[in-house]
């Protein structure tokens, strides 16, 4: 991981080496071309110092010529040997180009220190004359030099004439160098600065956006940042955090939904027993009044009313107590029974009621009062509006996993509209139920019984009949609402 | 946005990039040579060719001769001299010739005093051998090693010999030379005078004069008065052409003369082509240039022991205008 210091510690080093190593280049070039000047510099004041230093040899034999002592001759001599020296140096000058006029100047130079010599020796043997001969001699020799000083200086500038214009063009091409070097630094730094500072804001930016997200309540979007600095650290953390709250959120949502249905659970309790409640006219009394009724028939040798009115008083103590609890199935289909024993009795020539049960099934659990109006709405729909009677199957089939119950009839049916409708539970229960316990109440039961929705299937054409298919399964889910709840 | 800002800062520094390289090429590239600087100097002989006359064709065709000899057996050798004739910086040169320590002079011969102390005292105490070249000098006085041109009396000779056949044997000649008198114009002149002395039909005028254009002008009016009826006129020194010819020229017209020269002036040549010479005794200066070189070479390897004194004679010959008039 590299932390934004290091960021910038890089790139304040890469542009400081591009800075360094273009200054050393440049000073190195400059140095170099300075070199060369003064080689060329020296060259000429080589060259000048032998005719300076001739002249001085002529000076001081004049000198000595008029006042020939000791002092002026050692003058002379020191003066003669800075001619000798200055000729050894330009000794050190010579080259291609120069060899032939270099041989010559310093032949030249060797024949003014000769005829000086002379000169000197003619004078201190006493012969004047011939002294200032040598001396007139040297003197124009001495002007030679100085002459062919300049000519050879003239050849060395054209010798050097297209080295002196290369430089010239360099100094000028080295300033448009510059200017050039210049811009493309400034533009790569920009780049670099641009790239730099993106690599900064960017994740800064995201970072932003994903807090705005979490701020709106949005936890489910994860948090990328395209980083590897110290921001991205502070993303991941801040993820971590998304995650946490995101968990914590989900847990007392789904808290909130289980309250929410066991309250609905009560509700739908509370709406039966209601119902429940309105029908309940004295139930006691009505028991009391429905058997003294059957004993009454039983005595007056009525068997057969003695006996419905046994069923009557079954099925209402039944709707009493069978509300809060589980009963078996066999319960269940005794208190149908009755209650078909019943409507026998009011359609005798209409209804035909067909039973298939399997008898295994009948110890297994199930919510009480289910099957009784569902059957209930088949003699409503099938049997009631038909004046020709019409034929109810109950079948109870064992299917593996679970107890298939059918309640089938040869009524009108239903459209697949009103089907589903019915299964939404939108079409609410109309009057004329024995108990007032309508389908939709039967099938929110059935599905907080069992926790599971599917358990009731209306299979139904219209004009075909309608079955209702219950797919109890034999081993309960986990919701047990039907006995959380007890009865007052 | 950034996209673009990013093409555009891309693209900008991919120029600058380029011109950056383009510039840099130039800066760095290796600059000129300088001469390569020698520890030893180039121990072949050195010589020196002193003319008076430097750059004109004459000259130049000694000077090419000598070269080429002179690289051909390892000499070094340069042109020194003086233009137009200055004897002053002719001399200065040769003294700084010898001065110089040349191993071998050759030397245009110029008839003076101080050309023979030069020569005799100078150069013969650097032990300098000297030797004369197109111009001969009197050698007892200038202990020159030897001669290289042409023979200056044959060549007058030879001159002489067709003007005055074109000349139908009669008449009068004019004769323009130097003042001051050189030897190789003496010898010119001594040529000619040996073939007009034989023709009693012919007469000959001398005319002088010095070098400037002015004295030229004055000399040839002068004789073309004081001899009207001159038929030719010989310009011995060929640098006098020029000015003789415009002067004739302004006069009267040039055709009726037979003007004869030599061809060391600076445009005898030209004028010959011209027409408005008629000829010309064209001696040979490239091959004294070579010969030269060589016979100095030979002396300093001392390969055919001593030189002829007498000189190395080259070739001549007459040249006419192409018209043949």
């Amino acid at each position: 991981m590299k932390t934004i210091q290091q960021k910038i510690w890089t790139l304040v080093a890469i542009v400081l080496s591009v800075m360094i190593a273009i200054w050393l280049t440049l000073t190195y070039y400059n140095q170099k071309t300075q070199d060369q000047y003064n080689d060329i510099l020296q060259r000429y004041l080589e060259m000048n110092e032998v005719t300076n230093a001739s002249q001085l040899v002529i000076t001081n034999l004049n000198t000595f010529l008029i006042d020939p002592s000791i002092d002026n001759e050692s003058k002379l001599s020191g003066s003669t040997k800075a001619v000798l020296k200055a000729q050894k140096s330009v000794t050190q000058l010579r080259n291609e180009e120069n060899d032939f006029i270099l041989t010559s100047y310093l032949n030249l130079i060797d024949s003014f220190v000769e005829t000086v010599e002379r000169s000197v020796s003619y004078q201190n043997a006493g012969d004047a004359d011939s002294s200032v001969a040598q001396f007139s001699e040297a003197n124009r020799i001495s002007n030679y030099i100085s002459e062919m000083t300049l000519s050879i200086i003239d050849s060395e500038l054209k010798s050097y004439e297209s080295f002196y214009r290369d430089i010239i063009i360099k100094s000028d091409e080295l300033k448009q160098l510059g200017i050039w070097l210049l811009l493309l630094m400034t533009t790569i730094l920009l780049i670099l600065a641009y790239l730099f500072s993106l690599s900064i804001t960017r994740p800064i930016h995201q970072l932003r956006t994903a807090a705005d997200e979490l701020s709106k309540g949005r936890f489910d979007l994860p948090i990328k940042v395209d980083s590897n600095d110290e921001v991205s650290f502070l993303a991941k953390t801040f993820d971590n955090m998304r995650v946490s709250i995101n968990r914590l959120f989900d847990e007392s949502q789904l808290k909130a939904q289980l309250e929410m249905e066991l309250q609905e659970n009560k509700l739908l309790l509370q709406e039966s027993q209601l119902r429940i409640l309105q029908s309940q006219i004295n139930p006691h009394f009505l028991f009391n009044t429905l058997n003294t009724l059957s004993k009454k028939a039983y005595l007056e040798g009525s068997e057969e009313t003695s006996d419905l009115l046994v069923s009557v008083a079954g099925l209402f103590r039944y709707n009493l107590k069978r509300m809060d609890r589980p009963v078996t199935l066999f319960e269940e289909v005794i208190v149908l029974k009755q209650y078909m024993e019943i409507q026998k009795a009011r359609f005798p020539d209409r209804l035909y009621f067909h039973t298939e049960v399997d008898e295994s099934c009948l110890h297994f659990e199930m919510p009480g009062l289910t099957l009784q109006p569902l059957i209930e709405n088949a003699v409503i729909h099938a049997i009631e509006p038909q004046e020709d009677g019409g034929n109810i199957w109950f079948r109870i089939v064992d299917s593996e996993n679970a107890i298939r119950i059918e309640i089938e009839d040869s009524g009108g049916g239903m459209s697949e509209d009103k089907r589903q409708q019915l299964l939404k539970g939108v079409i609410m229960p109309e009057n004329g139920h024995s108990t007032g316990i309508g389908f939709n109440n039967v099938m929110k039961r059935l599905a907080l019984f069992y926790n599971s929705e599917t358990i009731v299937s209306i299979d139904s054409e219209e004009g075909n009949g309608t079955k209702i298919i219950l797919e109890l399964p034999k081993t309960r889910g986990i919701g047990d609402a039907g006995e959380t709840i007890d009865r007052r | 946005m950034r996209k673009k800002v990013m093409i555009t800062l891309l693209s900008l520094s991919a120029i600058f990039l380029i011109f950056t390289i383009a510039s840099a090429e130039k800066v760095f590239r290796p600059s000129t040579e300088l001469p390569k600087s020698l520890s030893v100097s180039d121990d072949s002989p050195r010589l020196v060719l002193i003319t008076q006359e430097l750059k004109t064709s004459f000259w130049g065709d000694v000077a090419t001769g000598a070269e080429r000899m002179a690289q051909d057996k390892g000499a070094q050798l340069e042109v020194w001299g003086s233009y137009g004739s200055n004897s002053d910086e002719f001399l200065k040169k040769l003294e700084l010739a010898i001065h110089s320590k040349m191993d071998g002079i050759i030397v245009q011969g110029l008839d003076t005093e101080e050309f023979s102390e030069l020569t005799k005292v100078k150069a013969s105490f650097y032990g300098i051998p000297i030797i004369t070249i197109a111009n001969d000098v009197p050698k007892q006085e200038s202990l020159r090693k030897t001669y290289v041109g042409s023979d200056q009396f044959k060549a007058g000779k030879l001159l002489a010999e067709d003007l005055v056949e074109s000349m139908d044997y009669k008449g009068e000649i004019i004769i323009l030379s130097d003042e001051e008198s050189h030897y190789y114009q003496r010898q010119r002149i001594e040529g000619m005078m040996e073939v007009f002395d034989t023709e009693p039909l012919i007469t000959v005028t001398n005319s002088r004069t010095s070098r400037s254009k002015e004295q030229v002008v004055a000399a040839t009016q002068d004789f073309l008065n004081k001899s009207p009826n001159a038929q030719s006129i010989v310009a011995v020194n060929a640098n006098h052409l020029n000015a003789m010819l415009q002067e004739i020229s302004r006069r009267t017209q040039l055709e009726p003369y037979h003007i004869y020269s030599f061809d060391d002036g600076s445009d005898a040549f030209s004028l010959l082509q011209q027409g408005k010479i008629d000829a010309l005794v064209k001696q040979s200066p490239i091959e004294m240039g070579e010969k030269s070189v060589e016979l100095m070479m030979n002396w300093l390897s001392n390969e055919t022991g001593s030189l002829d004194t007498n000189g190395y004679i080259t070739d001549i010959e007459l040249v006419k205008r192409a018209d043949g008039s």
